[in-house]
């Protein structure tokens, strides 16, 4: 029995095998198991080479997992296309389609040999049962089921539902494949069960992806305004709003290119209202003037980019954790722009309206980096509690404050209330040129250097918040991880993995990567000989930019690669050995008595 | 003569900031002229947001009462735009040069025209970089020498005129600092449209400008549309005399739709209240996701 | 075009005819201030010292036209305003420049006073009621002193070097 499996599976988009995995992440979802489903897609619009990843799991899941337990094949071409997105471990079941007239004996994967090899013909069911081979993706379904004990009744729902709208002909075409795969599945057995155990979580599981997590976050933290570009992977947080933005008294503009968007979020924003803009890399590029804008206005701004592989179009599809330079040092001149990232799709709810309360709270644009990983997959995660989520509001100007207005006041903490046009008595004049304390434009010198001090000074209070970061394991551990976004789920597992293999592992978790909360990690390093800062990009930005402002220990190395693979919890668990031993290996060098 | 109904006076609408603009300087007539149609619209300052790009004329929300938003170069209008769908109650305007407009912002112009705002867009058109010190903008002459065209320039002018008229906009219009009541007028009934309303203001630059476009000239040589006799309903005799832009002043009312079509806001507040029905509670959103 | 464009002097009565006069002569003097205002920003002392003097001369007009106003009219409510009153007696905003010398300035203002008196001259053409007639003969007969007071102010300067300051100032700052 398994607590825990990896199916991928792969074939052109013409086979539906994406939609098989939803449909089968949906089953396991309602059956009360816990999943993450990954997508990979060739550059075409249609028709390119397809695959899903499908880790589903009876203990919650923190990232897609590693090798594949089940592998599907429809087309043996499309599948090796993917490569490390898609590896075959030894105690893998491989499942492949007789028509691809590959030999069981000779499959084409080179340097394993899976447990258990089985060539089915899915194209002859799938016909057979409901009249066509496009039926192939049931067939399958239906398959898995049988094999791995899936709720069949859950499957089955989800399949009607799917094609509620097509007739009742095609559903019982579909039906008739579903159950075509599971009886093919009886008849043949596997030699060791796969079985999964039985889900143990009770009640309704969420099933969603990062995405639209991150627009119902914002519907949850008050977001009247979206305005915004279709970039991919972002696009879908648009379209969420698109749909639900209304219902709540707001409004979502699709604007004429990405300046636009942002620029018509900064105008809602300047009218009181809170506003975001979603986008990816290229378009953040754009986006910086009015990054800039907000800063030097002092208006509340969410930023979200969904991170790609860069630089310019790079990779649409692919996810990478490049764009943290960009964001951090987002436009010109003497700025400290806050930057946060969700590791999961269950948390970029959270840290969505953290973006929001802090943009409210310090009246600045805070940029969320979420990554095409987290924000494209889906996962099956317990219901979040909101009812403790507080939500942070602009200070609004007392009437008193009213009575002489200053809009950028110079306050103890450098926050000024903010009045919004229709206020009366609070007309100013918002600007991105320098001014003064009533708004008004200077030349000054001395004014522009308190400005930028005010500015900088009113976000002070984030370097304390401890809250914004998480750390597991042994306080005292002297090997550590750092990571951030989707590879911090990798590292949750991978010090569980060490910690198995005998490592003392600590990890440290930033949501908040800029302004750098000094104090936690120098805490945090204390007690730390070696480690590894683990990010998905050629530099490692998050290394370099820790470097920056505090002395990582020697031992402390960057550990990064650039994107489209995401990291497996047990190369990061190989790589932290091989550090332990390179250092054990100096320390022994250094106790050798001197000659 | 007009008559006296505002209740708040040209002088509620003048901000304590002195204009940095050059004396001599067009803009100087237009925000005295955008005084008065405000005080003829009679609504109080606090209720009016005026957004602007970066250029010489782009200081102008600073000069006035009003809530301003002096923002980065060319993005005035979707900032505008972003302000009026969050608070459609507001009278927003929008301002700035020719650069601005039709240069750098040059691309935000058509979909402000298409979505059809309840905003009013005042360039202050001088055919010339003035803020930078007189370099080429996309309204000069061809042939223009300047510092950045030595030799001459070798491009056409846009025609802001034809192209706001043909990408739909229902009220186009021009003016200029030399007929000031005109201006006043034009300006009045822009902001009294229910929908985007274009104004093209010839207002010359006194220090980087051409002598042929200075005020003096623009009083002897203007044309008034009104006084030819054209008929403002009629677009396609409105297509035919903006041809005229650059080498005819024509000042008043191009175009007036005579039957106003439904602003964006207003279908966005149908769309709202026909949807906020279905809405689950904001703090239950999340409902949405339970897999059952 | 006519001075008098749109104005309806024909059925103009004197608490109205009163009315545009005072507003008139505010025109003039905020046209004035808003000159000092920009002669002080750019640094042009001697104008912004004439243009001062010549608010203050406008004001004291406006308040002598009020008074008689109010003496005849008392509060009772008039329809002009200054929406259509801008070119009358206030010279037009192009006729000042930075570094103007204290000569133009005057220049400036002299072209201003003949043309408030072409306005009454014209609007003299037009006028029906007898009372508004005896104003405006007075208005018309004072922007005659006042061209005479300004020209004489010019006669008194010294003789025009013939050089624009504007050629000895600096280059206009980029921004």
């Amino acid at each position: 029995m398994s607590r825990s499996l990896v199916i991928g599976m792969a074939g052109s988009g013409g086979d539906g095998i994406v939609s098989a995995g939803e449909s089968l992440i949906g089953a396991c979802a309602s059956e009360g198991y816990y999943a993450i489903m990954t997508k990979s897609f060739g550059s075409q619009i249609r028709g390119g080479e397809s695959s899903c990843r499908v880790r589903l799991a009876v203990d919650p899941v923190l990232n897609s997992g590693g090798a594949l337990d089940v592998a599907v094949v429809l087309s043996w071409d499309d599948f090796l296309k993917f490569g490390a997105e898609l590896p075959v471990s030894g105690r893998a079941m491989v499942v492949y389609d007789t028509r691809t007239g590959v030999a069981a004996d000779d499959l084409p994967l080179v340097g394993v040999t899976p447990a258990e090899v089985f060539p089915v013909p899915i194209s002859d069911l799938a016909r057979e049962a409901a009249g066509t081979d496009r039926a192939k993706n049931t067939v399958i379904l239906g398959l898995l089921a049988g094999w791995l004990g899936i709720g069949q009744e859950a499957t089955l729902r989800g399949v009607r539902k799917k094609f509620a709208k097509k007739g009742a002909e095609l559903i019982e075409a579909n039906e008739r494949a579903f159950h075509a795969g599971v009886a093919y599945a009886e008849a043949h057995p596997t030699a060791e069960s796969r079985k999964m155990d039985p889900a143990t979580g009770s009640g309704a599981k969420l099933l969603t992806d990062g995405n639209d997590m991150c627009a119902a976050a914002a519907i949850f933290a008050g977001c009247k305004f979206y305005g915004g570009y279709p970039i991919t992977p972002s696009t879908e947080v648009m379209q969420f709003l698109s749909r639900e933005i209304w219902k709540y008294g707001g409004v979502l503009l699709q604007a004429e290119d990405e300046i636009a968007g942002i620029g018509a979020a900064l105008g809602a924003s300047f009218g009181g209202k809170k506003a975001m803009t979603a986008t990816s890399g290229p378009g953040l590029s754009l986006k910086s003037e009015v990054l800039g804008l907000a800063t030097i206005a002092e208006l509340p701004l969410v930023v979200v980019d969904v991170q790609r592989g860069g630089p310019s179009t790079g990779m649409p599809t692919k996810s990478e954790q490049a764009d943290l330079f960009q964001a951090v040092f987002s436009a010109h001149g003497d700025v400290v722009r806050p930057v946060l990232a969700p590791t999961t799709v269950g948390d970029t709810f959270t840290t969505t309206v953290e973006a929001f309360n802090i943009a409210e709270q310090y009246q600045t644009p805070v940029i969320l980096l979420s990554d095409q990983e987290i924000a494209q997959r889906k996962e099956v995660l317990d219901p979040i509690d909101t009812s403790e989520i507080q939500l942070i509001d602009r200070t609004l100007p007392t009437d008193a404050e009213l009575e002489n207005y200053q809009r950028f006041q110079l306050t103890p903490s450098g926050v000024s209330p903010i009045s919004h046009p229709g206020m009366e008595g609070g007309n100013y004049l918002g600007a991105g040129i320098e001014h003064d304390e009533h708004g008004a434009p200077t030349a000054s010198g001395r004014v522009h250097a308190v400005m930028n001090e005010k500015r900088i000074k009113k976000l002070g209070p984030l370097h304390k918040r401890d809250d914004l970061f998480r750390i597991e394991g042994n306080e005292n551990a002297p090997l550590a991880l750092v990571s951030w976004g989707s590879s911090a789920g990798v590292c949750r597992e991978a010090v569980q993995l060490a910690a198995d293999r005998g490592l003392d592992v600590k990890l440290l978790v930033p949501y908040l990567l800029y302004p750098v909360n000094e104090d936690i990690y120098r805490r945090f390093f204390a007690s730390v000989v070696g480690g590894l800062v683990v990010e998905q990009s050629h530099l490692g930005q998050l290394y370099r930019i820790l470097r920056m402002y505090i002395d990582v220990p020697g031992g402390v190395v960057s550990f990064c690669r650039s994107g489209a693979n995401p990291f497996r919890p047990k190369e990061i668990v190989a790589e932290l050995r091989d550090l332990a031993l390179g250092l054990q290996r100096t320390l022994g060098e250094s106790r050798q008595p001197q000659e | 003569m007009t008559t006296a109904t505002a209740t708040l006076a040209p002088k509620a609408f003048k901000s304590e900031l002195k204009p940095i603009w050059c004396p001599g300087c067009g803009d100087f007539g237009v925000v005295q002229a955008l005084y008065r149609a405000l005080s003829a619209i009679g609504r109080p300052a606090h209720e009016i947001a005026f957004i602007s790009g970066i250029g010489c004329s782009s200081r102008i929300p600073g000069y006035t009462t009003a809530y301003g938003f002096n923002s980065v170069h060319g993005r005035a209008l979707p900032i505008a735009q972003g302000l009026k769908m969050a608070r459609p109650e507001l009278l927003v305007l929008a301002a700035g040069g020719d650069g601005d407009g039709f240069s750098i912002g040059g691309g935000h112009l058509p979909h402000a025209v298409r979505r059809n705002q309840n905003i009013t867009y005042i360039v202050m058109d001088n055919q010339i970089y003035g803020l930078t010190k007189g370099q080429l903008s996309p309204t000069s002459p061809k042939g223009l020498k300047t510092v950045t065209s030595v030799d001459g320039s070798l491009e056409n002018p846009v025609n802001p005129l034809m192209y706001v008229l043909t990408y739909g906009a229902p009220f186009v219009a021009q003016g200029t600092p030399a007929d000031l009541p005109g201006l006043v007028e034009i300006i009045e009934a822009a902001i009294r449209y229910p929908g985007f309303a274009f104004v093209n203001v010839q207002s010359p630059c006194v220090t980087f400008g051409e002598p042929e476009q200075q005020i003096k000239t623009q009083k002897a040589t203007m044309e008034s549309l009104e006084g030819m006799g054209h008929d403002p309903g009629n677009l396609i005799e409105a297509l035919d005399l903006s041809r005229a832009y650059g080498t005819t002043l024509h000042t008043g009312l191009f175009y007036r739709s005579p039957e106003p079509p439904p602003t964006f806001d207003s279908l966005v507040h149908e769309r709202q209240q026909r949807m906020m029905a279905d809405a689950l509670p904001r703090e239950r959103i999340l409902e949405q996701f339970i897999q059952r | 075009m006519s001075p008098t464009k749109g104005f309806d002097f024909a059925g103009l009565g004197l608490k109205d005819a009163l009315d545009l006069a005072v507003l008139i002569e505010e025109e003039a003097r905020d046209r004035y201030l808003e000159f000092a205002d920009q002669m002080e920003l750019h640094h042009t002392p001697e104008a912004e010292g004439f243009f001062g003097y010549m608010a203050r001369n406008e004001e004291k007009h406006r308040v002598a036209l009020a008074s008689r106003r109010t003496e005849l009219f008392g509060d009772a409510p008039g329809t002009a305003n200054r929406t259509m009153l801008f070119d009358v007696e206030a010279p037009d905003y192009d006729e000042v420049r930075a570094f103007m010398t204290p000569r133009q300035a005057l220049e400036s203002a002299l072209r201003a006073e003949e043309k408030a008196h072409a306005f009454f001259a014209a609007a003299l053409l037009e006028v029906r009621d007898a009372s508004v007639r005896v104003l405006f003969e007075e208005l018309c007969a004072e922007e005659l002193e006042h061209q005479a007071l300004v020209q004489g102010q010019i006669e008194q300067l010294p003789p025009d070097s013939g050089l624009d300051p504007a050629d000895f100032a600096d280059d206009p700052v980029g921004q």
